[in-house]
């Protein structure tokens, strides 16, 4: 079965008010954003004084997550043995992640190494390399789809939703540590340790839609049920209107949201299943926001 | 444009919350003239900090205790419509009760998850009568208590500063001490503004560098006004 994916990030009204970056990053492998093995991505870079960095955190999050999860997908896709795949996914994954990340950071502060002012913001001295990752602190939403198993991998704030027989789910459990703004990060020691990782086997009842958010999302709607239903109608408006018209409203849609309600970045992946390997929408309008390369 | 998805959008609620000390100790020198003074000429500056930041809804309450604990203000209130009904002074000091009606209004529900942290402002001029430690604790044992901006203002110099000191718990922060009406109109200001806006428009930052007490960044705090032969307190 085929699977497409499109999405957008938008900077928020409040990032806009006070002149900072859209510090979010969405990927998708592969490029093209459709096949019968489909990875996607966001990442939500940490607003606070010392993330200095944590836009290219974020970045970095998306682009080796999705490298990571979509090689493990295609190497496992035709594997009888679930079981098999769901401990390694759990057990593999969250600390392939973390290592792969701290590496590109590593990468970046070698090429770019922090400026005094840079050190400064962050708190600890130029010479303390180690901490210097904490710049890029980020948290990551990303989901790996083949036509045997959905993987699920979680670390911070942002929310999944999938939608399977007009009923909206959230396959990952919450974690109750994540309020008033504080999250589990990419960027804390021994960070795999906090990953959720949910992994879920095809089933007769497929889902019709797989929704990635960044907080900002959830967080701008008056409840929880609010947001819910914003999987269940976009569901409903793919079948009923096409994914074209949800594309090309869906960076309004996210505009208008992030002003009235959280102020916050909000970015959005949506993956549906697709009949045609038609070429997926290139969102425009961030510098953040692009299919992961290679 | 097709329809936006989703239920109703919403600013993300900041709860406010003045903790009065109302007892008859308060009644001397003024202080609670001083205090309904000091909160009424800030309600425009919270009105301004509110207007500077449309995505945080600035919901103003009080708890004041003397004798006992009690809303003064229970409706969580827009700050837009905040209005100060002078507070009276007389009996004793039942601050721990107090610390336990905030408790139970921080559980979730009411509040829910995707609040910002609120800011309980603790003022006091005594010790407490009545079991502070347990209000206490009631109010640590909520996670939105936990992560409250809490700060605490002494009046005059037998106001009890390490029972405010564990209320704040946080060793970086200390009481604010106003001996006079000017340095209490100054912190009562700063609270309103400073604070309110580094409280309405927190970053994300990872748990492991949060510390308890100071979960948005606090911004300086004022000099302390006039000089001690100023000092009326």
């Amino acid at each position: 079965m085929q699977w497409q994916v499109f999405g957008q990030s938008v900077r928020g009204a409040a990032h806009e008010r006070r002149g900072t970056p859209n510090q979010d990053a969405l990927g998708w492998l592969p490029r093209s954003g459709a096949g019968s093995s489909l990875v996607a991505a966001v990442s939500d870079g940490h607003g606070g004084a010392r993330y200095i960095r944590s836009h290219v955190g974020a970045r970095l999050a998306v682009r080796v997550s999705t490298r990571l999860i979509h090689s493990f997908a295609n190497r496992h896709k035709d594997a009888a043995n679930l079981s098999l795949i769901k401990r390694t996914a759990e057990e593999w994954l969250p600390r392939a992640v973390a290592r792969a990340w701290l590496d590109a950071v590593n990468e970046d502060l070698q090429r770019n190494p922090l400026s005094q002012l840079e050190a400064e913001a962050l708190g600890t001295p130029r010479n303390d390399l180690d901490g210097h990752a904490i710049a890029y602190g980020a948290t990551l939403v990303a989901v790996g789809i083949t036509n045997a198993f959905v993987i699920y991998v979680q670390i911070g704030d942002g929310e999944i939703l999938t939608v399977t027989d007009g009923r909206v789910l959230q396959p990952v459990p919450k974690d109750d540590r994540l309020v008033a703004n504080e999250t589990t990060s990419l960027c804390a020691a021994e960070a795999w340790r906090d990953f959720r990782v949910a992994f879920q086997p095809i089933t007769q009842s497929r889902s019709s839609l797989i929704l990635l958010a960044t907080d900002g999302y959830s967080n701008s709607f008056r409840n929880q049920a609010g947001f819910l239903q914003a999987g269940l109608d976009i569901s409903q408006m793919l079948r009923a209107e096409g994914a074209m018209r949800v594309r090309n409203s869906l960076e309004g849609w996210l505009r208008d949201t992030t002003k009235i309600g959280s102020g916050d970045d909000i970015t959005v992946a949506i993956l549906y299943p697709g009949k045609s390997k038609s070429r997926s929408h290139r969102p425009t309008s961030s510098a953040t926001t692009r299919g992961a390369k290679r | 444009m097709t329809m936006r998805p989703g239920g109703e959008l919403a600013t993300r609620p900041l709860h406010f919350i003045w903790i009065a000390d109302c007892s008859g100790s308060m009644a001397v020198d003024g202080k609670i003239q001083s205090l309904n003074t000091a909160i009424k000429e800030a309600i425009p500056h919270m009105q301004d900090v509110a207007d500077e930041n449309p995505n945080a809804q600035v919901l103003v309450r009080a708890v004041k205790f003397s004798d006992g604990a009690q809303w003064h203000l229970s409706q969580p209130t827009d700050i837009a419509d905040f209005k100060w009904d002078d507070l009276e002074a007389g009996g004793v000091t039942a601050m721990g009760m107090a610390l336990g009606i905030v408790a139970d209004q921080l559980k979730i529900p009411p509040m829910t998850d995707r609040a910002l942290p609120p800011v309980l402002v603790l003022i006091s001029d005594g010790q407490p009568t009545d079991d502070f430690a347990g209000g206490l604790q009631a109010l640590m044992q909520e996670p939105w208590g936990r992560k409250a901006v809490r700060i605490a203002i002494a009046i005059g110099e037998d106001a009890d500063q390490e029972v405010l000191k564990k209320f704040i718990g946080n060793p970086e922060l200390r009481p604010l001490q106003a001996n006079n009406p000017e340095a209490l109109i100054k912190y009562i200001r700063w609270v309103s503004t400073a604070v309110l806006k580094s409280a309405s428009s927190p970053a994300s930052q990872t748990m492991a560098s949060s510390v308890v007490g100071l979960n948005v960044p606090i911004p300086a705090i004022p000099d302390e006004a006039g000089s001690a032969a100023d000092d009326v307190w």
